[in-house]
């Protein structure tokens, strides 16, 4: 048992120290072990990234950091993912995510639904410079629980006001929560708005968005 | 040398002045809004693609907003798209914007094409440049140019060059010493055009994205290269850092620059007391300039210049929806202020 205790901990230091090759034959091992694989990933490598998610909201991290142990983690995923059972998705939230049009910095919005992903949110990326009339597609096609709008120019803020009303008009509005981030946003920025939530990074966004959820969730039971 | 631009020289360089100056430099930090657009009748796409719209508006601008320097370009993908980047122009209310890059590995940097006077629209600026140094209006020209990490994240996607920060430092460094080569290089053509000051923005090579040891590694030898080299040819320059200064504030002190312009989620009152010797630029925030009124804009901009900013300027490129009296607002606040002591 301590030994399976030892691959799962090697799974998640790979991860946070950016190691991929250890990550790889952690992973190896996990199913060489018979450790099922939702728990390799649950245990081992999501375990990992949140330690480096962690890191980075303590500024010991920053973004080369995280994306070398995204990374790691995937890398371990994809040898894990195939022997995974058949799970209900059915459970689990659903997001679109996009960078306003206009704008093609993506840098956040990627580490947003990067951390969105190991929360264990189904992520629907839109892209960047994305038309604003998409975010409205996006939320009906997906029905999404959560619609996160990024920007990192102030002369592209004004699309997510626009966005928030384009959701109003065909009644979308109190159906999915609004969460928005970015360079020139701030909290009073996104209140402004009309927006649900506003984080300043990307562990901070999917903290937001759980309360946010959970809370409509009570709300509506 | 007249009084508006000896007085903003002057404050760049920490020299003593009757009153703060007032600037807005162009490039990423952005000045033209719709309504300055209508009131000169000269417009955004096509103003980007012409030496005479673009040194017209930078001059109108000046003229109609109290702004206290003439700047081009407006946008910041004139290098990327010299080099081989394809760009989108943008439209009346958006910026240009990099929409292909030539690259898809970090290796293949030597397949980039040198930034030329022929090439994209370098020397359309450079001829901008010469046109607003020639127009004997008294206020200085600033040549606006993107910082290496930010040309490096133009030619290829961002994601792919932070990690090869980590995976491949050595090709990482060889790219970006063959970008400061060019960005060196676009700099003297614009400050031999006349240009009198030299402002680098950087917006992805920040602390916030970086962290401290990557920004000094990857970042602050490059933009100090670039400086190093042009010494002498600018009268005055500015470093824009973006986002949250306090992780790299040994960094910034090291920069060869005095004037650092900063964005509004740093406080001018931390960053006036961390920083040795260095002029502080800022940093009045776009959101109050684009959506509050002139009053609290120019409360905003008195507390700026007695917090510390030795120059003011808005945080960072102003939205087009800006309303012109917003601007006029912080032109008042400098003319009015009076400096401590």
């Amino acid at each position: 048992m301590s030994n399976n205790g030892e691959i799962l901990q090697r799974l998640a230091q790979g991860v946070r120290d950016m190691e991929e090759d250890l990550v790889l034959e952690s992973a190896k091992k996990a199913l060489e072990s018979n450790i099922p694989a939702l728990k390799a990933i649950n245990e081992g490598l999501v375990v990992g990234m949140n330690e480096a998610g962690r890191l980075y909201e303590e500024e010991e991290y920053f973004v080369p950091e995280l994306l070398l142990c995204s990374d790691a983690m995937y890398a371990g995923m994809d040898i894990l993912t195939p022997h995974l059972e058949r799970t209900d998705d059915q459970n689990k939230y659903r997001a679109v995510i996009g960078v306003i049009e206009g704008d093609t910095h993506d840098i956040g919005k990627n580490l947003v639904k990067l951390m969105l992903e190991v929360a264990g949110f189904q992520v629907y990326d839109l892209g960047r410079d994305v038309p604003l009339a998409n975010f409205v597609t996006g939320v009906k096609d997906h029905d999404a629980h959560l619609l996160c709008l990024s920007t990192l120019m102030s002369t592209t803020m004004d699309g997510m006001a626009e966005v928030i009303s384009l959701l109003e008009n065909d009644n979308l509005r109190e159906k999915v929560t609004v969460l928005v981030g970015g360079g020139p946003i701030s909290k009073a920025f996104a209140d402004h708005i009309g927006a649900d939530g506003y984080a300043n990074n990307a562990n901070g966004a999917v903290r937001v968005a759980q309360q946010l959820l959970n809370k409509k969730e009570v709300a509506l039971r | 040398m007249s009084t508006i631009t000896k007085r903003v020289i002057q404050a760049l360089n920490g020299d003593k002045v009757d009153r703060p100056p007032f600037i807005c430099p162009g490039g990423m930090l952005n000045m033209v809004t719709t309504e300055l657009m209508k009131k000169t009748d000269i417009y955004w796409p096509d103003a980007h693609m012409d030496e005479k719209s673009l040194a017209k508006l930078a001059i109108e601008v000046h003229k109609l907003t109290g702004i206290e320097n003439l700047g081009v370009p407006f946008c910041m993908t004139v290098e990327a798209e010299a080099m081989g980047a394809r760009v989108y122009m943008g439209t009346t209310d958006t910026e240009p914007r990099v929409i292909e890059y030539p690259l898809t590995q970090i290796i293949e940097w030597p397949k980039l094409q040198a930034i030329r006077q022929d090439r994209g629209r370098i020397g359309l600026v450079g001829d901008a440049v010469t046109r607003l140094s020639v127009s004997n209006i008294d206020a200085p020209v600033i040549a606006n140019i993107i910082g290496p990490i930010s040309l490096a994240t133009s030619l290829i996607e961002p994601m792919i060059f932070f990690r090869a920060l980590g995976k491949q430092p050595q090709q990482a460094h060889a790219f970006l010493s063959f970008l400061t080569d060019n960005l060196i290089s676009y700099g003297r053509t614009l400050l031999q055009a006349g240009a009198q000051i030299l402002t680098i923005s950087d917006p992805s090579g920040t602390g916030d994205i970086l962290g401290p040891r990557r920004f000094a590694d990857f970042a602050l030898p490059y933009i100090n290269r670039i400086l190093e080299e042009l010494e002498g040819e600018y009268q005055a320059c500015i470093v824009h850092i973006c986002g949250g200064l306090h992780t790299i504030l040994n960094e910034i002190n090291q920069l060869k620059a005095q004037g650092i312009s900063i964005d509004s989620n740093t406080s001018i009152t931390a960053i006036h007391a961390a920083l040795d010797n260095k002029v502080v630029v800022g940093n009045v925030s776009t959101h109050l300039l684009q959506n509050g009124d002139p009053d609290r804009v120019k409360a905003a901009s008195l507390s700026c210049l007695r917090n510390g900013a030795a120059v003011l300027s808005p945080a960072c490129g102003i939205s087009t929806s800006t309303p012109v009296a917003n601007l006029q607002a912080m032109a008042a606040a400098v003319s009015e202020y009076l400096p401590q002591g």
